[in-house]
């Protein structure tokens, strides 16, 4: 089973490094990167601060871009080019297709974002050999830590993507409701702990509102859990044990979204 | 014509109108930036999810934007109005909701407020916050402190700040014996100009280190005026009336410029101070 689910993975990989998207990604993160450098000297101290921050942001961005732009493409290709009958010939079962697919494309992006990383600890080395004095609070550990817990983020959110690629037809429908969790994900914290916020000062709201709230921040992956970025911009040592709680959280949701994706697309109608 | 020669004409006709219209737009643009670049900013409630999981790179943005805009302002020489201290303490405010350990910004809003606008409540209040996010760190509390005994002339609270700042890690060592001849220094400009000088070493940003060695500069004219005064009183027996005495008993040649335009002179209290009050004198009226 397993060297079955490493070839479907190794040819989404592939696939998807073919993918032309994927160089202007890794451009655009890479210009942001080396632009960091310029943009640093524009501040009055807090140097580190500002590079981190960059640097994080740009890997978190192109991550964002591989989700939304290679990830669907990969997923919907098969569909859209009835390439999908060709490889349910070949003796996968529907399950192993889903999970094959899904660990693909997490190699791509874990390898794009390993470049990436590369890159921006070169850029923040070197912003470092040249400001020396603006990088005391710096923590190459903590910058770890912190994209580290984007690609966690970025699971989690591909297992999204994998999910609604069964349940949609369309790719672009795909791309919206992805767009729309990670949205809905990384602000529901916020909105909650406004809510509560609101309430405790006296505000009255409309109690099938504030059920609706309180269900869909359960079902809706918390997104913002994964954001480490100003910590480690500040490197404020974030405890192993938050990584392993994020982590836990992270793969746990994956496997129920991909056994779900497995379930519904065992049962769908391919035509 | 030929079809290609149409093409290359209507490209260079339209290459052309583009030049004019960026001319026009860059003209436009700068007209606008200066009317709408002031006044409101998003808050919190907005600000925060709408910057997703980049809330760092975008405080990082309203900073740059904002010490800019105050910088460009700073280059001008021109006059800061009320109207500013609105904004920048609300935006100081928002940017920290967005990174709460940012210290360029509670520093940049805490310098600003107190010095050039003299609120120095606000200035505090966003200091306050500082200390609470950076548990660790002594500035905030040292920053505070020296508000507090130099502006509010409450050496109690000054010193209380300045004895807690001293415990904490990475604090300077003069920090806990300032604290504690704190009241020996009242009416002097040397803890100032310790603090100025204390920021200076860290700055990096050329407009605002310009200003702060400018206001540095002053404070060193005005502390050793200060000490020509006190000693002219030991000598004479008596405080001179005006600074001119100075130049007339032969203890100074002249007395040195302001580099903030104003003069400088001497109050009834004894103290040496400017007219200009240590903020650019007005030299543009507002259009």
């Amino acid at each position: 089973m397993w060297h079955r689910l490493f070839a479907l993975a190794v040819l989404t990989y592939k696939e998807g490094v073919r993918d032309r998207a994927l160089f202007g990604i890794g451009l655009f993160s890479l210009v942001l990167m080396i632009g960091s450098f310029l943009v640093v000297s524009m501040f009055m101290r807090e140097l580190n601060k500002v590079t981190v921050d960059i640097n994080l942001s740009a890997i978190a961005f192109a991550g964002l871009l591989l989700t939304f732009f290679v990830s669907i493409n990969l997923m919907a290709k098969d569909m859209d080019r009835r390439t999908i009958y060709l490889v349910m010939s070949k003796p996968f079962s529907r399950a192993q297709y889903i999970w094959g697919k899904y660990l693909g494309i997490m190699l791509l992006i874990l390898v794009a974002l390993g470049i990436l990383t590369l890159c921006s600890t070169l850029t923040i080395w070197f912003t470092k050999s040249q400001y020396t004095i603006y990088f005391k609070g710096f923590s190459w550990l903590e910058f770890y830590k912190a994209v580290y817990a984007q690609i966690l983020m970025l699971g989690l959110l591909n297992a999204w993507v994998v999910f609604y690629s069964t349940i949609t037809t369309s790719s672009f429908i795909t791309f919206l409701f992805s767009i729309s969790t990670y949205v809905a994900g990384q602000t529901i914290e916020e909105v909650v702990l406004f809510l509560k916020t609101e309430q405790a000062t006296g505000m009255v709201m409309d109690q099938s509102i504030n059920t609706l709230i309180h269900v869909v921040q359960y079902i809706l992956p918390n997104l913002s859990v994964f954001d480490l970025k100003i910590q480690s911009a500040h490197a404020i040592v974030i405890p192993w044990d938050y990584l392993l709680t994020i982590t836990g959280y992270s793969v746990t949701y994956t496997i129920v979204l991909l056994v779900l994706a497995s379930i519904i697309f065992k049962r769908r109608e391919l035509r | 014509m030929k079809q290609p020669y149409v093409l290359i004409l209507i490209l260079v006709v339209s290459i052309g109108l583009f030049a004019y219209s960026l001319q026009r737009l860059e003209i436009q643009r700068g007209k606008f930036i200066v009317k709408n670049s002031m006044g409101y900013v998003l808050p919190s409630k907005i600000t925060g999810p709408a910057s997703l999981e980049f809330k760092g790179i975008v405080s990082d943005f309203l900073f740059l934007k904002m010490s800019t805009f105050f910088g460009g302002k700073l280059i001008d020489k021109e006059i800061f109005e009320d109207t500013h201290i609105l904004y920048i303490y609300d935006a100081m405010k928002i940017l920290t909701n967005l990174d709460p350990w940012f210290w360029d910004a509670y520093l940049f809003a805490s310098m600003t407020l107190a010095w050039d606008f003299q609120r120095v409540d606000l200035a505090n209040e966003l200091l306050i916050k500082a200390m609470k996010h950076r548990k660790n760190d002594f500035k905030p509390g040292y920053y505070l402190g020296f508000n507090y005994f130099y502006f509010l002339k409450d050496n109690e609270k000054g010193s209380k700040f300045l004895m807690e700042a001293s415990k904490l890690p990475g604090a300077p060592v003069y920090l806990a014996s300032l604290a504690a001849r704190l009241s020996m220094y009242e009416n002097q400009y040397k803890p100032a100009i310790i603090f100025l000088s204390d920021i200076l070493k860290t700055t990096q940003q050329p407009e605002l280190k310009k200003q702060y060695e400018k206001r540095l500069k002053t404070l060193i004219i005005m502390e050793k005026l200060e000490e020509k005064v006190n000693g002219f009183q030991r000598k004479y027996g008596t405080f001179p009336e005006h600074l001119n005495d100075l130049i007339q008993r032969g203890i100074i040649e002249a007395i040195p410029e302001d580099p903030y335009g104003g003069q400088f002179i001497l109050l009834e209290n004894k103290r040496v101070y400017t007219t200009s009050k240590m903020v650019y004198v007005k030299k543009k009226n507002k259009s």
